[in-house]
């Protein structure tokens, strides 16, 4: 019958689909036994371990919300958590103007070798690494022999500046040295964001008299919003949590005028061993960073322009 | 009232007799030009510093070419700490790491991008908020686990937790999408099982992505720094990033010579992959931006 001779030689629709199923897990495998062990695994294991009390060598004590008590209770936190804040603002809205401000010099017409020859000095300071980078502006910044206080004084401005042990200028020298790391990542995206908007725009508006800052506020600015939102999501994101700059620069001091929360979490981790301590921190934080970002997402719909 | 047409003429028309000196366009280029050497500076200072001797380093007003190269920096180098471990060592994870990524991610991404099967979507997003939780909350944790394990101190505990990446595994997914499905389906009807379709059909097409996953990933590991600090502390055994601030601080404050020189042997490799790869790593970027 027409039906045997059919189905002899190819397989039942329900053997096909659970040997592709069966496939499908094996290839997902390695990711998702990754997953469950080093990041599931341990996001579960933290909200475990913020309620014990536990240094390693001893046997780990439960202290139910102890922890948590000992957060609010904490003397230092206050000023840690306020002191990422400053540093945050500080350091997102320098890379998104600067970013966008050279986005749009680079974004004009100009000989191919030139742009790209900028593209490339301006992103090659965010493919170093960060420990390098705060290496070389320990170097840059001493006080007496740095290079940058000798240039700052032959402008007249200031030259005993101390740029790495004052609860001053310390914070600044943070700053300064995470923009030029990475100020090329937001040039090089906002410029991709401004490459996808069609010119014709920009020609139309040229026809009916628009100057360009008008043009810019008009134009520019609301097709590049999407763009604008996700750099400011992730660059919030990234800037609550910067390590290594404030550690290798001035490592918290002087004080704690330049302890980030990160460094904190480090500090009560791995140089007192409070296990829990840390893990309670380090919850903390990461509440935090989901509340903001759910905030920007919801305050985005008011002023992001999706087309 | 004038046509488009006719007002567009206009404009060109005058806009073309004032095209007589480009005031824009110079100014444009020196800003950048000026931002262009505070971004290069610092670099050349440092590799000045490293070939110079004692007498040319911390000078003021700052030198920026060493009359006087020599390589004794680099030798104190070598004296002080075990530096060509350090970069051995970096380079043996970055690699690994990288290789293993590649595989692992690629396969994760084949099955979400071009297999069915349940609970696919919600396994995906699970994945992907992944990406949202900050490192510091699973490290603690991590750091227990690795120690219990018995894998403290040793490059085990800093390639496995690398293997897995969701944001390759969202990178690749994205691309694989694109390929054409007929493809695959003529593979099939030719009697091909997944693994081939995947082996030689998908993998060869998707040489783009999978370079710039690969980069992003030797870079992101030859930079890692938090990790190796909180799992390593025998000296042989360290990566380059620690390895620098080992060595600084060996030497207090004071001695800029060495430690440029050390620098300059770390970034100088970053350096000759950047040039010789930047199409690539500044085109991801970039398309970033465009689709953002």
């Amino acid at each position: 019958m027409a039906q045997n001779v059919l189905n002899r030689n190819v397989l039942s629709y329900r053997v096909m689909k659970r040997r592709e199923t069966f496939a499908a897990y094996g290839f997902i495998l390695p990711t998702l036994v990754g997953f469950l062990l080093f990041v599931l695994g341990p996001m579960l294991a933290s909200f475990v371990l913020s309620m014990y009390d536990w240094n390693l060598l001893t046997p780990p004590v439960f202290v139910g919300l102890g922890n948590w008590q000992q957060l609010f209770a904490d003397a230092r936190i206050g000023g840690v958590y306020l002191t990422t804040a400053k540093l945050s603002l500080m350091v997102v809205t320098c890379n998104m103007t600067l970013g966008l401000g050279l986005a749009v010099l680079l974004d004009r017409k100009m000989p191919y070798l030139l742009r790209n020859f900028f593209r490339i000095s301006y992103f090659f300071p965010y493919v170093v690494s960060g420990v390098a980078v705060s290496l070389i502006w320990t170097f840059l910044f001493n006080r007496d022999l740095g290079p940058l206080n000798y240039y700052l004084s032959q402008l007249g401005l200031s030259a005993r500046t101390n740029w790495l042990n004052s609860s001053q200028f310390s914070p600044l020298a943070i700053v300064i040295a995470d923009v030029w790391k990475n100020v090329g990542f937001y040039v090089l995206v906002f410029l991709g964001g401004m490459q996808a908007i069609s010119r014709d725009y920009y020609e139309a508006a040229e026809v009916d008299g628009a100057s360009g800052w008008q043009q810019f506020r008009k134009i520019t600015l609301p097709l590049l919003s999407p763009t604008i939102l996700f750099l400011l999501v992730i660059s919030v994101i990234g800037a609550l949590q910067i390590f290594e700059q404030p550690q290798i620069l001035t490592n918290g001091g002087p004080g704690d005028a330049t302890r980030t929360v990160v460094l904190y979490i480090y500090e009560q981790g791995f140089r007192f061993f409070d296990m829990g301590y840390a893990a309670t921190i380090a919850l903390s934080l990461f509440v935090i960073i989901l509340i903001l970002t759910i905030i920007q997402f919801r305050l985005s719909r008011r002023w992001v322009f999706y087309q | 009232m004038a046509t488009l047409a006719e007002r567009r003429q206009e404009t060109q028309t005058y806009t073309r007799s004032r095209r007589a000196f480009p005031w824009k366009t110079i100014f444009t280029i020196v800003i950048l030009g000026f931002g262009a050497v505070l971004m290069i500076a610092p670099f050349m200072w440092i590799i000045n510093a490293a070939f110079g001797d004692t007498s040319e380093v911390y000078v003021l007003p700052p030198k920026w070419i060493p009359l006087n190269p020599t390589l004794d920096n680099f030798d104190s180098v070598f004296e002080q700490v075990p530096y060509a471990g350090f970069m051995l060592n970096s380079f043996k994870l970055a690699v690994i790491v990288t290789v293993g990524q590649l595989i692992t991610c690629s396969m994760a991404a084949f099955a979400f991008a071009r297999l069915n099967f349940p609970g696919k979507n919600i396994l995906f997003l699970v994945l992907i908020s992944a990406l949202m939780i900050p490192g510091q909350v699973t490290l603690v944790p991590l750091f227990i686990l690795m120690r219990q394990l018995g894998f403290y101190n040793t490059h085990t505990a800093l390639i496995l937790p690398a293997l897995i990446n969701p944001f390759g595994v969202f990178l690749l997914r994205q691309y694989f999408l694109t390929i054409p499905s007929e493809l695959e389906d003529a593979a099939r009807v030719d009697g091909a099982n997944v693994f081939t379709i995947y082996w030689r059909i998908i993998l060869p097409l998707a040489g783009p992505v999978l370079t710039t996953l690969a980069i992003l990933t030797f870079v992101s590991m030859w930079n890692s720094y938090f990790l190796p600090l909180i799992m390593i502390n025998k000296p042989e055994l360290q990566v380059l990033t620690v390895g620098l601030t080992l060595l600084q601080g060996q030497y207090g404050a004071g001695a800029l010579g060495p430690v440029a020189a050390a620098l300059a042997m770390a970034i100088v490799p970053v350096l000759i992959i950047f040039l010789l790869l930047q199409k690539y790593i500044i085109q991801s970027i970039v398309s970033t931006g465009i689709k953002g």
